[in-house]
């Protein structure tokens, strides 16, 4: 008889967390595929339209690069409250508040310039998102409430707060009943690059992943940040402040959070309305997992799980594959990249049984 | 019900070592049904490796089990629950949102339906029959730690054990609730369970075993029967060692100005404690652990406020100490619990420097991790530190070379007051010899309380030793005060010294 002996290893393996991570990917299209077969759908040429519908042209790549900022920004912050161990899994709601926060701005001052409005959106939303992650920080602290049911229903509560100005103070006089505001002035859009599709709203994400970056590596904040998350008893032994921190990684997550709210609302919807909530909050957490927290990885993550969303939508519309199939994909693809990175901390051998 | 046929189980020369620790050498013992056996030993004797590895959860290097005379080898706990041996371990091991009933009978039961009707009078039975007094429709995150032991050692009766192994169940319990514990020990060992009680406190063990065997570094020191033993102190004096002196060259020096003063210290554990240690001499703490050890440290090292009596440390009372922000270079301690509170064992050794010592290193916001490489590289290449890279992680070294880095690193800060807890426990001889010249060295330069449960370092160590009982200071003396160091068994042991 054999079994399997399973030993840690002392460091995690470089390299083989990058085949694991493309292992476990073809391993969860495989699964797809089969699931797509099961609905009588081709399941070849279902993948082929995937993929040329998310990387198949200069067009659907620059359709992804647009859908991965929000989704980059949002991780980027759930992956700085998930270094502390704090998990917050609100990030859709500060993504919501940011944009409520930056909409007050537009609506409010039409008339001023943009590189005056915009700042202004900017900082607004970075406050109003990071408010929104800070209430649950304050509860955990001082009322004990698991930030987990905090950050999730502080989702809801976002969500609702958004419909009731788009059918109620801010709504569009003029938008025969949708629920939508009016169009943002020109000086409160963020343009596009040249004569892509591009917007600025990526500059924004290389700044944020650098100085998130530099944070973690330079600064004294960021190094407390990372041995606190470590161990969170030896950071109490080190006299670490430990609640400090808790509400400091919450806000600035839900301040990055807030960003992507920003970004969408400004440049690519040019409008506050319900329709920009669409669970880039949640993929967020995804990719954070995917990424294993590294800001580079989570850039490259990102734009992979943008791509699976907009090769998504040809599959929906070329064969009536259902939208939640997309879901599906993402929660297969998380699971199976979780359940191989044990092979990047455990040596597994085979052995003779007694 | 009485099992009819007595059982015992042996275990037969077995040693087993994690790196350079001995955890068990060579040990010999025997378990008989219908008795109570104590395992008594300082914390690191080795008492929770021996019975892991009886229970399936550890392997043995070498040696063998037998039951009945018959060898096994159990290369999982579940082998081992099959044969009869279950263990309650010092953590338990409940899910908190299900029921008692639901604990007990998990995966248990081969049937996919259960009827919680019928669970709920099976569990009812069978705590009847020892005498548990437990609801079995209760949430487990309801219930108290003794009621959730009660529910672990029910888990092991309904997989009908023969042998129960407890590791210090009596160290999450309330006074009352250990009262309830052995009447339940002494139930089960009546109806012909075989029982194994592990603990670092004597009276317990004088209380409730048929016999006692006693571990010190791995090895069985002794093995009495409970009702052959004439004193406590005999019992301590096998726990702790002989009174020996290591040779180590200790240089004699005129101790300077006070660093710690305690006075009249009294609270729930602690009952009016006076202390002293100056610059330039060593004051050892010995006893048994868990006689107020704890709460002294704590309180010393600024977790809790004293209640009554008062603290200087540097001459200042204990508020204005650490109310100041500067306390943390003049204080440093050196935890018992070194991977749990001492490092972070993900981080490599340079960000480990830094966790006490960033003050030094960072200027405004920013941090200077360059300059905090070269200090940590030059330390541990002082200090013998084993691998000697830098971005080595913690979790990589030894727990000596750990020690080493803990040590370099509280060094480094130039502490006027050192606070170190059992700081050779778990080390071999090379190492605790290092970690032992690193401290006499220190010595020159500040204080240093020595808490610890190992007589031969507290007498090799110790300028002065200070005995504590039941949160007492029995009494304090020199070393070289032969007669008094020869009745540190008998004070640890609660007897006043002639
Ligand atoms: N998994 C392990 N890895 C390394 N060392 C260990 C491990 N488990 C125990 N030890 C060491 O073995 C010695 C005995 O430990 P243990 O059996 O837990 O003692 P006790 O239960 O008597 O307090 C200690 O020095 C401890 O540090
Ligand atoms: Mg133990």
């Amino acid at each position: 008889m054999f079994k399997f002996i399973i030993k840690k290893r002392q460091a995690p393996l470089v390299w083989s967390s990058c085949l694991v991570f493309f292992g476990a990917l073809v391993l969860s299209l495989a699964v797809s595929a089969i699931m797509l077969a099961l609905q009588n759908k081709p399941p070849l040429t279902a993948m082929v339209l995937l993929f040329n519908g998310a990387f198949g042209s200069l067009l659907a790549i620059q359709d992804c690069l647009i859908k991965a900022v929000p989704i980059f920004l949002c991780s980027l912050g759930v992956a700085i409250a998930f270094r502390l161990q704090i998990w917050n899994i609100g990030a859709e709601g500060q993504y919501v508040l940011g944009a409520i926060g930056a909409t007050w701005v537009a609506l409010r001052f039409p008339d001023l310039p943009w590189f005056v409005v915009l700042p202004g959106m900017l900082a607004t939303a970075f406050i109003a998102g990071g408010l929104w992650g800070l209430i649950p920080a304050v509860l955990k602290l001082y009322m004990r409430a698991n930030e987990i049911i905090v950050t999730l229903m502080f989702n809801y509560l976002a969500i609702l707060f958004l419909d009731y100005l788009v059918y109620g103070p801010w709504k569009d006089p003029v938008s025969f009943g949708f629920p939508m505001t009016r169009e943002f002035s020109t000086s409160a859009i963020v343009g596009k690059i040249g004569h892509t599709q591009l917007n600025w709203g990526i500059l924004l994400c290389i700044f944020s992943g650098v100085a998130i970056w530099i944070f973690f590596k330079y600064t004294r904040l960021g190094y407390e940040l990372k041995a606190s998350g470590e161990n969170i008893k030896a950071a109490r032994y080190a006299g670490l402040p430990y609640h400090r921190l808790v509400m400091l990684v919450l806000f600035l997550s839900g301040a990055l959070a807030g960003w992507a709210g920003f970004l969408e609302a400004s440049s690519t919807i040019n409008r506050l309305q319900p329709s920009i909530v669409v669970g880039y909050g949640y993929t967020a957490i995804v990719v954070a997992w995917l990424a294993r927290l590294n800001p580079i990885s989570i850039g490259i993550a990102s734009f992979l799980l943008a791509g699976l969303r907009v090769g998504l939508e040809h599959l929906q519309l070329d064969l009536q594959v259902p939208a939640a199939f997309g879901g599906i994909m993402e929660g297969l693809i998380l699971l199976t990249v979780l359940a191989g990175s044990f092979f990047v901390d455990y040596r597994v051998s085979l052995g003779k049984k007694s | 019900m009485v099992d009819s046929t007595p059982s015992y189980i042996r275990l037969e020369n077995i040693s087993k070592s994690f790196g350079a620790v001995h955890a068990n050498r060579k040990i010999n013992l025997d378990i008989y049904s219908g008795r109570i056996k104590a395992l008594l030993g300082e914390n690191g004797a080795g008492k929770s490796t021996l019975m892991s590895i009886l229970a399936g959860q550890l392997q043995p290097d070498s040696g063998r089990i037998l039951i009945n005379g018959k060898p096994v080898a159990f290369s999982s706990t579940k082998a081992a629950i099959n044969a009869g041996i279950g263990m309650v371990y010092q953590h338990f091991m409940l899910i908190d949102a299900m029921t008692v009933a639901e604990n007990i009978l998990l995966g248990q039961d081969k049937r996919f339906f259960l009827n919680p009707k019928k669970m709920k009078c099976l569990v009812k039975d069978l705590a009847d029959r020892y005498e548990l007094d437990i609801d079995p429709s209760a949430r487990i995150s309801n219930l108290s730690m003794g009621e959730k032991q009660r529910v672990e050692i029910l888990k092991l009766l309904y997989r009908q054990s023969q042998f129960l192994i407890f590791d210090e169940p009596t160290a999450v319990l309330a006074p009352q609730e250990t009262g309830h514990l052995f009447d339940a020990l002494k139930q089960m060992a009546k109806q012909g369970k075989a029982i194994v009680f592990i603990s670092h406190k004597l009276d317990e063990v004088l209380e409730i075993a048929d016999e006692i065997a006693v571990l010190r570094h791995g090895q069985v020191v002794g093995t009495l029967d409970a009702a052959d033993v004439s004193s406590k102190s005999e019992l301590a004096r096998l726990m702790v060692g002989r009174e020996i002196m290591l040779q180590i060259e200790k240089q004699p020096l005129e101790p300077k100005q006070m660093v710690l003063k305690v006075e009249g210290l009294s609270n729930n554990l602690l009952e009016n404690i006076d202390l002293e240690v100056r610059q330039g001499e060593i004051l050892g703490i010995v006893g048994v652990s868990g006689n107020g050890q704890k709460p002294l440290v704590e309180t010393i090292c600024g977790l809790h406020p004293p209640e009554t009596g008062e603290v200087f440390i540097l001459g200042q009372p204990w508020n204005r100490f650490f109310l100041q922000r500067p306390w943390e270079n003049a204080l440093s301690y050196i935890p018992e619990d070194r991977q749990g509170l001492g490092v972070c064992m993900g981080l490599d050794l340079v960000d480990n420097f830094l966790l006490t010592t960033r003050e030094g290193f960072s200027s405004g916001p920013w941090l200077n991790k360059r300059k905090a490489e070269i200090k940590a590289k030059g330390l541990i290449e002082a200090f013998g530190v084993k691998p000697g890279n830098v971005r080595a992680l913690a979790r990589q070294l030894s727990g000596g070379n750990l020690q080493k880095m803990v040590l370099a690193r509280e060094f480094y800060r130039k502490p006027r007051l050192i606070v170190a807890e059992q700081p050779t426990q778990g080390l071999d001889i090379a190492a605790t010899e290092d970690v032992w010249n690193l401290l006499l060295k220190a010595r020159e330069k500040t204080g240093i309380l020595l808490i610890t449960g190992d007589l031969s370092e507290a007498l090799t160590l110790s300028d002065r030793i200070a005995v504590m009982f039941e949160g007492r200071i029995m009494d304090t003396f020199s070393t070289s005060d032969t007669e008094k160091t020869r009745q540190i068994g008998l004070m640890m042991a609660g007897i006043a010294p002639v």
